[in-house]
């Protein structure tokens, strides 16, 4: 008996669910022969609600998405947070900084009276989660990952060190020195410094480690010549909802 | 600055105005201040040459006016003053810059000296850093067998390079954003020969960042073959001390339990080293003994300008030459040049080790505890970049990885390092390196002393790639291990000077003490009252003992049992007991004895004050304790609560029946008493001490509890204590020993390795219980 695999989503771009499965046909096909899948808003119409490993996408950012979630937690499993959204709360998490009255009246105007909405939250504050699939979006590696770990039995293997390590294996030359910032040395790995590989820096969007020197880190950032404001801004991207927390 | 100027910071004013006086007629501009605050008021808007300020003042102490004015006024040198030398006070204020430490009673010539030696030391040493630049210490001339070299010009360089490049992989080092790394070289042209350091090393050719160890196949027959990659490579530019890097690698993964995956890949590697030329400023490669190498390589290149000299290290790189290259035997003058330039880039490094890396092993031994590492490591980002870019780390992680089908997997290696967080976490959740400060020091220990010890070879190569990219600028190994034998040199000074203040031609000779009063506490107990006849106050803290002598009878260790504060003499109370102490019981009035002391650590004020004192004496343990008790009495607002018990085995063998009563009545002291067996007139409690603890209401965290008694009491009353939740530093005790000497040396008083005279008598049960002879 193959186990029983749904997706859903909450508020999010979805666009962790469409790179999700986004494999090369073979690939498709083997995991098509270990696992069945019955619940995908962006790939299939049929609905089963009988199914053992959840992935949740999106974070949570209305009442209403509230007893949605604790009904798959009641009928699933396993529940896995897929993307930054569902782990660490994301981008949504922008408007925790203004009241729920403004954030309205920004994005709805005059039919603001028309929605509601809670300040948002990774589903880890709404329900008991068991794994996270991190990233914005994750890559496919990990999640199959994570499947693969599932279906064998044992913990995913899912990185508690900083991005400096992958980014150091992968030979870049520091951020830092090349005259730009960066929140690797906080940010959890297993992205293998993609942004950084690129040109970039680290957004973040894997969310911290889990015991983060996020005090030495802002120091850093202001050595090479942020303010205050604009760690904060840094910060705040994918990461509100733990520097609320804290 | 005017230098001559000297500023003196006491609260007692006869110090303060006697050094003023002294110095004035030494012909210095001398400012008085009885206040830190006072003091620090004056720091900021004048400049003196020397400070000399008492280390326990009211308000602000010495060491936190030492600490501003560092700050302030760096120039400024510091002498501290004190009538309670402790090693770690002298430490701090050494730390903070004080250039040296009397101790009270201060001798004017003393501190003439002092100041006029320091004041010529600033002189001296501003001339010289104004005229001579101060230059890397000279490099040690090496002498060594010279191997085959030979001149290649830079076009057989290349062809040779180019042809090998046709046949396996070479890699070598390229510019990428500003730096280097160590990559696939092409042609010749992007191959950099005289870069300064790369971002990591070229190790991860021998330890890839993640390598297969294992295939296997699940199912009902698993199946396990092991994988070996065997890629013929050359690398290419090499610097010496990644070489000496990877002959430590060697060690490691060759001589006990090879390694199969290392093996394959250093057998199919070709070494071309190339000379380091132009170091990179965080590099110490000198003082690691891996700027140069003779050995490691199959070839070594020296770029001497126009052409390269090429050096022969192995039969390989020899039929290297031969097939591909054309070279010939170099001048004399190329031979020159070659050393010229090796020489030349010894001139270049910036930092040193300040001691021989031979001594690195012992002075981290003796380092454990050093408050370094968790200081240091507050700023810890434990994001690893330290051991990635390391080329002397090599630790790796192993994990399993299956295919989508469940059937086909691989089980592969991973660097991994001992500054990650989880690095040393068991499945069931504890972390046996959970914090930063033992991480790091793990990791410092590791190169300093656990890799030399294991494999004879230096564990830090001194490249400085971990000092670059380390963000929170806190992982060279050089500035840790310079830090530590600083405090290490700063602690030996401190021992010193403490321990030089009495010189040692008058080790054994005791000073003249006159007998003032005497007073009989019982019919087999007297308290002697002694003025040194030189008139100078003794010089003791509470805790402490002298040795009192008769001479032609002998010598006895006697504890001084009235505290500092007290007066200009000193009282001893003697029970007779042995021939110097009956000897003393018949003195008269105004008759001299000898005294040699005060010896010993005495009670750790420093650690008492602010707490709460539980004082238990038993019996003739009152000796000892009331110098302390009086202490605290005179300095009463230096501590919480003051709690006294006294236990004596009759009411006729209560001693300092006058004090008793007054402390019974003082609401400053908490005052309780017992005797083991009472008498008819007798009314207050009966029964041995420890019945008097269990009726105490104390509080465990602010409670220091200090006991003297006889040794039988010291188990009883531990274990009363305990109940009361007192931790094992928390209980102080001061031991009876023979003390025959009191300086350390004859060898009676020894519990185990320590030295009651020296190191005690007053210890922590915390101390004693590392010394198994102490038996309490």
């Amino acid at each position: 008996m193959k186990p029983k695999v749904a997706f859903f989503d909450f508020t999010s771009c979805e666009g962790c669910q469409l790179d999700a499965l986004n494999l090369e046909a073979e690939e498709l096909i083997d995991l098509l022969n270990t696992v069945g899948i019955v619940n995908f808003r962006e790939v299939m119409t049929e609905r089963e609600d009988n199914y053992d490993i959840a992935f949740i996408e999106g974070s949570i950012s209305r009442e209403s998405e509230i007893p949605r979630l604790q009904k798959i937690r009641s009928q699933a499993k396993i529940v896995v947070a897929l993307g930054a959204c569902a782990c660490i709360g994301g981008v949504n998490c922008l408007k925790n900084h203004l009241s729920m009255e403004e954030a309205l009246e920004i994005v709805y105007g005059n039919d603001a009276k028309y929605y509601d909405t809670i300040p948002a939250r990774p589903i880890n504050a709404v329900v008991t989660t068991d794994y996270y699939v991190r990233g914005c979006p994750p890559t496919t590696t990990e999640l199959l990952g994570v499947i693969k770990a599932l279906l064998l039995g044992k913990k995913p293997d899912i990185p508690n060190y900083p991005v400096c390590v992958e980014c150091k294996m992968a030979d870049n030359v520091c951020v830092f020195e090349r005259g730009m910032t960066c929140l690797g040395p906080v940010i959890r790995a297993g992205c293998n410094a993609i942004c950084i590989n690129n040109g970039r820096h680290c957004w973040g969007c894997r969310g911290l480690v889990d015991d983060p020197n996020v005090d030495s880190e802002k120091d850093i950032l202001q050595k090479y010549g942020l303010t205050v404001a604009q760690v904060v801004e840094k910060f705040k991207i994918y990461n509100t909802y733990a520097e609320v927390a804290k | 600055m005017v230098t001559d100027s000297v500023l003196i910071v006491d609260d007692e004013p006869i110090v303060r105005e006697s050094i003023r006086d002294w110095l004035k007629d030494a012909g210095y501009q001398v400012t008085t201040a009885e206040s830190g605050e006072e003091a620090l008021r004056m720091i900021e808007t004048q400049d003196f040459g020397v400070m000399v300020v008492d280390i326990r003042l009211p308000g602000k102490t010495g060491i936190e006016v030492l600490r501003e004015v560092k700050a302030q006024r760096p120039q400024t040198k510091s002498i501290i003053i004190t009538a309670y030398p402790s090693v770690d006070t002298t430490v701090e204020a050494m730390r903070l810059g004080a250039i040296d430490y009397l101790i009270k009673p201060i001798a004017p010539d003393d501190l003439e000296r002092l100041i006029r030696e320091t004041i010529d030391s600033v002189r001296r040493k501003s001339m010289v850093t104004t005229e001579v630049e101060i230059l890397p210490k000279p490099p040690v001339v090496e002498v060594v067998e010279v191997k085959k070299a030979f001149v290649i010009t830079k076009e057989s360089l290349k062809s040779m390079i180019e042809s090998l490049s046709r046949e396996i992989e070479v890699v070598g080092v390229k510019s990428r954003h500003g730096k280097y790394v160590y990559d696939k070289i092409t042609n010749f042209e992007e191959l950099c020969l005289d870069y300064d350091i790369t971002v990591t090393p070229p190790t991860k050719y021998l330890l890839p960042a993640k390598e297969t160890l294992l295939k296997f196949k699940l199912g009902d027959k698993t199946k396990v073959e092991p994988v070996t990659d065997a890629t013929p490579r050359a690398i290419i530019g090499l610097h010496p001390y990644d070489i000496k890097a990877i002959e430590l690698l060697d060690e490691a993964f060759i001589t006990t339990n090879p390694d199969p995956n290392y093996i394959a890949r250093r057998r199919n590697t070709i070494i071309i080293g190339g000379d380091s030329l132009n170091p990179s400023l965080k590099s110490f490669t000198p003082s690691m003994g891996t700027h140069l190498t003779e050995t490691g390589f199959d070839l070594m290149l020296t770029d001497i300008g126009f052409d390269y000299m090429v050096t022969v290290g192995s039969e390989k790189g020899a039929e290297l030459l031969a097939k591909y290259a054309e070279v010939r035997e170099p001048t004399g003058d190329e031979i020159a040049k070659q050393k010229a330039v090796r020489d030349e880039a010894q001139t270049k490094y910036k930092t040193l080790l300040d001691i021989p890396k031979e001594r690195l092993p012992k002075l981290l031994e003796e380092n454990y505890d050093n408050p370094y590492w968790e200081s240091r490591s507050k700023t810890c980002l434990s994001c690893g970049s330290c051991v990635m870019v390391c080329p002397t780390c090599f630790c790796f992680d192993i994990q399993d990885e299956v295919s989508l089908n469940l059937k086909d997997g691989e089980r592969f290696r991973q660097w991994d390092g001992c500054m990650l967080v989880d690095f040393a976490k068991v499945a069931t959740g504890e972390n046996f390196r959970h914090d930063k400060a033992s991480r790091f020091r793990h990791r410092m220990f590791r190169k300093g002393k656990y890799i030399v010890e294991k494999y004879g070879r230096v564990g830090c190569v001194g490249c400085g790639r971990c000092a670059t990219a380390c963000l929170a600028d806190i992982a060279s190994p050089l500035e840790a291990f310079n830090a530590i034998a600083e405090s290490s040199r700063i602690k030996e000074a401190a021992i010193r000077i403490i321990r030089e203040t009495r010189p040692e031609t008058e080790l054994y000779v005791p000073r003249l003490a006159e007998l003032v009063t005497v007073r009989e506490l019982t019919t087999r107990e007297k308290v002697f009252e002694f003025g040194l006849r030189d008139g100078k106050p003794l010089g003791h803290r509470p805790g402490q003992f002298v040795e009192v002598s008769i001479m032609g009878i002998g010598e006895a260790p006697i504890s001084i049992s009235s505290s500092p504060s007290r007066d200009g003499t000193f009282q001893l109370a003697v029970r007779n007991v042995g021939n110097v102490t009956n000897a003393l019981h018949k003195l008269q009035k105004r008759t001299l004895v000898g005294v040699r002391g005060p010896f010993g650590n005495g009670f750790p004020l420093e650690t008492l004050e602010g707490r709460d004192l539980l004082l238990i004496a038993g019996g003739i343990g009152l000796f000892p304790l009331r110098s302390l008790i009086q202490y605290a009495l005179d300095h009463r607002s230096s501590f919480d609560r003051v709690i006294l018990l006294f236990g004596a085995r009759s009411p006729t063998e209560r001693l300092f029946l006058d004090e008793l009563a007054l402390w019974s009545e003082s609401p400053e002291i908490e005052f309780h008493e017992t005797v083991d067996r009472g008498d008819e007139n007798w009314k207050g409690n009966v029964g041995v001490i420890t019945t008097l603890i269990p009726k105490l209401e104390i509080d465990p965290k602010k409670t220091m509890a200090v006991v003297v008694g006889p040794p039988i009491m010291y188990r009883f009353v531990i274990g009363q204590l305990k109940k009361k939740d007192l931790t094992d530093e928390n209980i102080v005790m001061s031991l009876e020993r023979r003390m025959k000497c009191g300086v350390g040396k004859c060898g009676h008083c020894q519990i185990n390795g320590v030295y009651v005279c020296q190191e005690g008598p007053v210890f922590t049960l915390a101390q004693l219980r590392n010394l198994r002879e102490s038996v309490q």
